[in-house]
């Protein structure tokens, strides 16, 4: 009885801690800046309004009065941004570690188990400790401020942990109906596109939502590899709306909910495709 | 193309896996065009790397394998012409019915006009055509392992490969697939390696069985040759269920009578088998006796105590106390007069005796 009422309650803090600043978020970036400011605090705004998402998505230069940054069409650009690199990195890391992973478990090759140790060790390299290194790579090779420069980035280092996720699932998976594949009259790669690939569509929606979550809060890396506009994401532009004196906390809430949307349609999109499938194959 | 007339044959295959354990040693067999041949044995026996040898799927360390007429030795699964049913249906979860028994089809590039029509018959032969729209997660087990035989017979193939197709059903599916599974393949009649450990099955469904033991085959014949001449010890505990009664023996002789004595029983010895036991005489052998030669009619007769009785309603089978490890098992009739405990007069069959060499287990014939 009271584990279940501590449980009940170790529950509600949870989704209090994780819902509120969204909650927060939300009602801010449907009020005013004079609402946000007003002393005592209020809670809801007097008069609900768009102005943060018009001004946000048409801009407006009247906002830097405000000390902050939103020219016209700098935060479409940005989410336009974050969009195309995360699921560019989305598309390269799934090619890679669902093809490689494939190989890794079902193939005989020499030096298999050591280069795959090899690959899925890169997992405990920070990013931070190859920060300078990454700089000058790029740099010497004309990526930097590229969006190009980020799906490689993003690429390289989420492809080992998906890697070491898809060798996993694909080790679950059955044999023989790859098996009964290659029989039938298929290739190989025959037999990997159009049996295996279609078996491990919950696995591949799985890993496809990791990356996708994992590339778009993604921070340090556009922060330290764009510049301007051309390859600025959402993460990156967000603080930017942040001023020294006075910040439009609407505009910023704004931008904030705007950016945790996609990713949020993901997760509940993608949630429901993680089960079903390979009920029947076995 | 591969000949319909011609069968599998398999000469000196071997498997040795890394490490040094060989699978399958020196194994050869002709399966004749139109015939069904089982391949049965314990687990780990070697049957399912025979079949899969067979089929491609698993290299071989030495020998050939012949298929509709060709050495299909070197060639991968695709390029064999065979069928294959595997023993948790193997389907392809994202297809539809239709899809999976058209899909070898398919991928032979046939017309999609020509694929329709051959899947339609494929599952009127099996009556699944009102389960063709359905995906396999939809389907009773049953209904998949139809599913599994209809992609296999769709395609015609040169050879039909089956590793325990049946052993994922209950026992009265099985039973009646057992019964359509040989139907379909004499109306197909291309010739049939299966794989089973269910001896039932290899004695129900075989033209010939071939008895497996690590790597090695240790005998192929017809259902009944292996029952009636089992070559050793090993067969004859096998094959038959309740399994053959395997008792350790002494052949005496006095005068002109020669008695097989184990406990305080003696099993008299026809005339005619003496001239192969003559080298026994005076030493241990096994004595085999099938359950079904004792406790019916027969000239000779022991006496043992029972143990425990379990009437099976058409029939009771007794365990009686033999002296040895394990009891002799009888099959008596339902009426019977057996009690727990007593001694009861068992009938043997003196025509259906079988010696066994105490050291090596082969036959004594």
């Amino acid at each position: 009885m009271t584990g279940r009422v501590l449980r009940a309650l170790a529950i509600t803090l949870i989704v209090v801690w994780s819902l509120a600043p969204i909650a927060i978020g939300l009602v801010t970036s449907f009020s005013t800046q004079r609402d946000v400011q007003a002393v005592p605090a209020r809670w809801l705004p007097e008069q609900p309004t768009l102005d943060a998402y018009r001004s946000l998505l048409g801009g407006t230069s009247s906002q830097r009065a405000g000390g902050t940054v939103a020219e016209s069409g700098t935060y479409s650009k940005a989410l336009l941004n974050s969009t195309i690199v995360t699921l560019l990195s989305t598309l390269a890391v799934l090619a890679v570690a669902v093809s490689g992973a494939y190989g890794f478990s079902r193939l005989e090759f020499p030096g298999r188990r050591t280069l795959f140790w090899a690959i899925s060790a890169l997992i405990i390299i920070p990013v931070f400790m190859v920060v300078i290194a990454l700089f000058r790579l790029m740099a010497d090779a004309h990526l930097i401020d590229h969006k190009l420069g980020l799906v490689l980035v993003f690429a390289a280092t989420q492809t080992p942990l998906a890697l070491l996720l898809m060798r996993n699932y694909i080790a679950e998976l059955p044999l023989e109906p790859e098996e009964a594949a290659l029989i039938d009259g298929c290739t190989r790669w025959q037999a990997f596109w159009r049996v295996v690939v279609p078996q491990m569509s919950s696995g591949i929606a799985a890993l496809a939502a990791i990356v996708m979550l994992a590339v778009w809060g993604e921070f340090l890396i556009p922060l330290l590899l764009t510049s301007t506009l051309n390859s600025k994401t959402v993460t990156v532009v967000i603080p930017e709306f942040v001023g020294k004196y006075t910040t439009n906390y609407p505009l910023l809430a704004a931008a904030g909910v705007l950016a945790v949307l996609p990713p949020a349609i993901v997760a509940l999109v993608l949630n429901r495709h993680i089960r079903g499938m390979l009920h029947g194959s076995s | 193309m591969a000949r319909p007339d011609a069968g599998i044959v398999l000469e000196g295959v071997r498997k040795e896996f890394p490490g040094g354990v060989v699978a399958v040693d020196d194994f050869s067999l002709e399966v004749a065009p139109g015939e069904f041949v089982v391949l049965v044995g314990p687990s780990g026996c070697g049957k399912s790397t025979t079949l899969r040898m067979v089929a491609g799927l698993e290299p071989m360390t030495a020998g050939a394998v012949q298929i509709g007429g060709r050495d299909v030795t070197r060639f991968p699964p695709r390029h064999r012409d065979v069928a294959m049913v595997f023993q948790n249906y193997a389907l392809y979860a994202h297809m539809t019915v239709a899809a999976n028994i058209g899909f070898g089809l398919k991928m032979n590039d046939m017309p999609k006009a020509e694929i329709e029509p051959r899947v339609q018959r494929a599952a009127e032969i099996l009556g699944i055509t009102d389960l063709l729209k359905r995906k396999p997660r939809q389907l009773s087990g049953g209904q998949r392992q139809r599913v599994a035989m209809g992609r296999a017979i769709v395609r015609e193939p040169a050879a039909f490969l089956m590793d325990e197709p049946l052993s994922n059903l209950d026992a009265k599916l099985r039973v009646e697939m057992r019964a359509e599974i040989t139907n379909v393949q004499r109306r197909i009649g291309a010739p049939t390696l299966y794989v089973t450990h269910d001896q039932t099955e290899a004695m129900t469904m075989g033209d010939r069985v071939a008895i497996l033991r690590d790597g090695v085959l240790e005998q192929l014949g017809t259902p009944l040759e292996l029952y009636d001449a089992p070559v050793n010890v090993f067969v004859a505990a096998f094959i038959g269920s309740p399994a053959m009664n395997l008792i350790d023996a002494t052949i005496e002789v006095e005068s002109d009578t020669w008695f097989a004595r184990f406990g305080d029983a003696r099993v008299p010895i026809p005339h005619d088998r003496r001239e192969s036991l003559v080298p026994f005489a005076g030493r241990p052998v096994r004595l085999g006796l099938r359950p079904e030669d004792l406790g019916r009619d027969g000239e000779g007769a022991i006496e043992l105590p029972v143990i425990r009785t379990e009437s099976l309603g058409s029939e009771t089978i007794a365990y009686l106390d033999a002296g040895g490890e394990r009891p002799l098992i009888a099959r008596f009739d339902r009426r019977a007069p057996l009690a727990a405990g007593r001694h009861a007069r068992i009938p043997v069959d003196l025509d259906r005796l079988y010696f066994f060499d105490a050291d090596t287990g082969a036959a004594i014939r």
